[in-house]
């Protein structure tokens, strides 16, 4: 797994891609890992202690909720799903993804082609 | 397999015990501590089965857990709010309260028919009768008592209470009857008797619970 990606730009949106990975079914701790280690190519690891802060903050704020499972063999599973308020978040948040991608790109990889612009003109 | 499986479970249960060692008790630590053991334990199992021995795996799936110290601040915050909130708000609490009101009124009720027959010069196996109520009031009350969470003890489960509860009422039981029908045929033998079998049953039973019981007192 490529460590030198920049993790911090992307642990900034740990939320987000929580609520996608839920908005598509409900899932439970180390199956929101797993799948967020195959969504990225195996190129990013969510660790769990971020999971499960996340976890308790999106549960606090009414965006995911949660109940346990009945298996028996060897402990129950705690399931998140997605609530309304989650979706609408999840929606949101992606619009607010588009917009910031398209200006930081310009921003950092766009050239300057107005000559009124530059110094001393 | 079985055995394995039993193993695994405890290394795990023992590791998340000991991240949180010397937290407070909530609800919500028991089940991060439920719900990490499960997670560590599937992702113990998927390390094996990509060819780890079982110490590799254990030690693999552990340090890639990441930095736990902030879940840890949070839950020590829960623990100590816990202990210092009035316990007294949960639904167990309200209806240990209910019980213990309805218990002593109950008892009550009974303990004052009874005197009401008695002054109304009844024979005394019919002034024994309504004891019948202080029976099952103390019952209640003793049920009520065990299942209400202080600051100093937890409460006790619903089903070893209930015991409790069956263990007091045996007692008293035991005594009704002890009463009644020492009154009624006016033989002393024949209360003992009577007495004795309820009795018995009663204080076996409390026995058993007072030789198994568990510290319910609470950490400070």
């Amino acid at each position: 797994m490529a460590s030198n990606i920049s993790t911090d730009l992307i642990r900034g949106h740990t939320d987000t891609i929580i609520l996608n990975v839920l908005q598509q079914g409900d899932s439970y701790g180390y199956q929101i890992y797993k799948t967020i280690i195959a969504l990225s190519g195996n190129q990013y690891e969510l660790k769990e202690a971020t999971l499960y802060t996340a976890f308790r903050r999106l549960e606090k704020e009414g965006y995911i909720a949660s109940y346990w499972g009945d298996e028996t063999q060897g402990g129950r599973r705690k399931y998140y799903r997605i609530t309304e308020t989650g979706v609408e978040r999840y929606r949101k948040n992606k619009q607010d993804w588009h917009f910031a991608k398209n200006v930081l790109n310009q921003l950092i990889e766009g050239g300057i082609q107005n000559e009124e612009n530059k110094p001393g003109s | 397999m079985k055995r394995i499986n039993q193993d695994l479970n405890q290394k795990v249960r023992s590791y998340v015990d000991n991240l949180f060692a010397g937290i407070g008790e909530s609800q919500q630590l028991y089940e991060l501590k439920e719900e990490l053991s499960i997670n560590l334990k599937e992702k113990i199992i998927d390390y094996k089965k990509a060819g780890m021995n079982e110490e590799e795996a254990f030690k693999e799936a552990v340090s890639s857990l990441g930095d736990l110290s902030g879940l840890i601040e949070d839950m020590r915050q829960i623990g100590q709010d816990q202990t210092r909130k009035s316990v007294y708000s949960s639904m167990t609490a309200r209806v240990s309260t209910a019980g213990l009101i309805t218990g002593t009124l109950v008892g009550l009720f009974g303990l004052l028919t009874m005197a009401m027959l008695y002054f109304m010069g009844l024979p005394l196996e019919a002034v024994t009768g309504p004891a019948i109520f202080i029976v099952v009031g103390g019952a209640i009350v003793a049920y009520s008592l065990l299942t209400r969470e202080t600051n100093k003890k937890y409460a006790m489960t619903k089903v070893r209470a209930m015991l409790y509860g069956l263990s007091v009422g045996l007692i008293l039981f035991s005594l009704f009857t002890a009463f009644t029908s020492g009154f009624a045929t006016g033989e002393i033998f024949i209360g003992i008797s009577s007495f004795m079998v309820f009795f018995l049953a009663g204080f076996g039973l409390l026995l058993g619970l007072l030789f198994t019981g568990t510290d319910r007192k609470k950490e400070r």
